[in-house]
């Protein structure tokens, strides 16, 4: 459904100028994953592509993110309309080892179970993000950064689906990963507040980006280990940052950080997530950017990071 | 590896802030780029390749190109420190009544940031020359 309203908004937009968009180049940022226009991790107040007030762009995504015995990889597709709002679909798919799913058996059944297949844990995000306020690289005469607000709508595909041994036997039916460490719902919807802002020539001739995004949440694990725990179900308000450096005019260097609320405990303990980024871009049509991404803990595995690699287009 | 990616990025970032906060620039902005000849240079090569783009072009029919170069120039030495009083019409007047479009402003602003380079300014230059210039947006679109 929601899917036939991007490929519809796609048809009736047709007669306005697409191509990937005037502003500024880098000024869009890269597309998160969660499908959102910002940082790695975080959205940015900014709106994705390069779209003025009389433009549309459209946008494409693929990242990969390994940590160990966990991979995320996720891909989706936006829209960008007049410099304005950014719409977004984001389909993620966290793979678990076999070596993990095993130990969380062991860990049940006192040793009893050591052995079990592999695991996926699917998410769909659909986003919206509306400017609401300010102009974050052109107003350079004060300080008053771009302000937007946005929703991710977050639904677990895999809430339920049990794990299974090699056997083909399902020892806990209808409980998937997110249920067995404790979560609540299916899905949920994070609401934030981000506010952006580029500044021209600093420091040192170079451009300095600064981003503060203020998200209200249930998510565990952004929501692939699902939403709220049956002793908290309240959302809660978490923070996040990015500082860019564009160090010449097709290469961004910076770092981010983003809270979570460690509402699930125990196993599924949460930490702040960091990250530092390395963002090319060749041209408006397309950036790539590597990253390394300091998760923290994950369950059954305390220190969970990696790199990360991603590559969006703009048309 | 990751670790070492990690130092250099923060390395590159601590830098740049370092290299910022002790500079002082001796001379102006405008001296630094070589003054009112490296501008004359500069908008030249721009207002050629404005006045014939096939979607901002058409605004510039009949404003002779000699008296647009003399007005940026003076305009941009004003605001990069040089010894100029930009005493022509305002931005605001200038514009009014013309409903320029965002897009179109922006394709001028890639014009003026090539031409800078083509010139041969470092970025750090162009940007610090950006800064400048930007806020000019509004006082140019939808009036």
């Amino acid at each position: 459904m929601k899917k036939i309203f991007l490929f519809s908004l796609l048809l009736i937009s047709s007669h306005v100028f697409a191509d990937s968009g005037s502003r500024l180049i880098a000024s869009g940022g890269i597309t998160g994953f969660e499908g959102t226009a910002g940082g790695g991790i975080t959205p940015w107040a900014f709106i994705g592509g390069y779209t003025s007030k009389e433009e549309i762009s459209y946008s494409a995504n693929v990242q990969y993110l390994s940590l160990n015995d966990y991979t995320l990889k996720t891909a989706g597709l936006g829209i960008s309309l007049f410099d304005r709002v950014e719409l977004s679909f984001q389909r993620q798919r966290l793979d678990i080892s076999s070596g993990l799913t095993s130990n969380v058996f062991a860990l049940l059944t006192d040793g009893a179970i050591t052995n079990a297949n592999s695991a996926t844990i699917e998410q769909d995000i659909i986003g919206a993000k509306v400017k609401i306020f300010g102009d974050g690289v052109f107003t350079q005469n004060d300080w008053l950064p771009q302000l937007a607000i946005g929703a991710q709508y977050k639904k677990n595909r895999d809430f339920d689906s049990s794990l299974s041994l090699p056997d083909g036997s399902v020892p806990l039916p209808g409980i998937g990963v997110p249920l067995l460490l404790g979560a609540k719902n299916d899905s949920g919807t994070d609401i934030y507040l981000s506010a952006t802002k580029l500044w021209l020539g600093y420091p040192s001739g170079y451009n300095l980006l600064a981003n503060l995004t203020a998200r209200y949440t249930r998510a565990n694990v952004f929501g692939l280990l699902g939403f709220g725990s049956e002793g908290d179900d309240s959302a809660k308000l978490e923070w996040e940052g990015s500082l860019a450096v564009l160090i010449s005019p097709t290469t961004a260097i910076g770092t981010e950080f983003r809270t979570q609320t460690n509402r699930l405990g125990g196993l599924a303990e949460e930490d702040t997530v960091v990250d530092a980024f390395i963002a090319y871009f060749p041209n408006k049509s397309i950036s790539i950017t590597a990253a390394y991404v300091d998760l923290g803990n994950l369950p059954l595995q305390e220190g969970s990071s990696g790199f990360y690699l991603t590559v969006s287009g703009n048309f | 590896m990751m670790a070492l990616f990690i130092r250099a990025i923060t390395a590159a970032l601590i830098a740049i802030f370092v290299i910022g906060c002790t500079s002082t620039p001796q001379q102006s902005l405008y001296e630094e780029i070589g003054g009112h000849q490296t501008l004359n240079t500069i908008y030249g090569v721009a207002i050629t390749r404005i006045y014939t783009d096939p979607v901002i072009g058409h605004y510039f029919k009949g404003v002779p190109k000699k008296h647009l170069r003399d007005r940026l120039v003076t305009q941009t030495c004003e605001l990069i420190g040089g010894p100029c009083e930009y005493d022509g019409k305002s931005m605001v007047e200038s514009h009014t009544g013309l409903g320029i479009k965002e897009r179109e402003f922006y394709i001028l602003v890639e014009y003026v940031q090539g031409a800078m380079r083509d010139v041969g300014l470092t970025y750090q230059q162009e940007n610090r020359i950006l800064n400048k210039l930007a806020p000019i947006k509004y006082e140019t679109i939808y009036l």
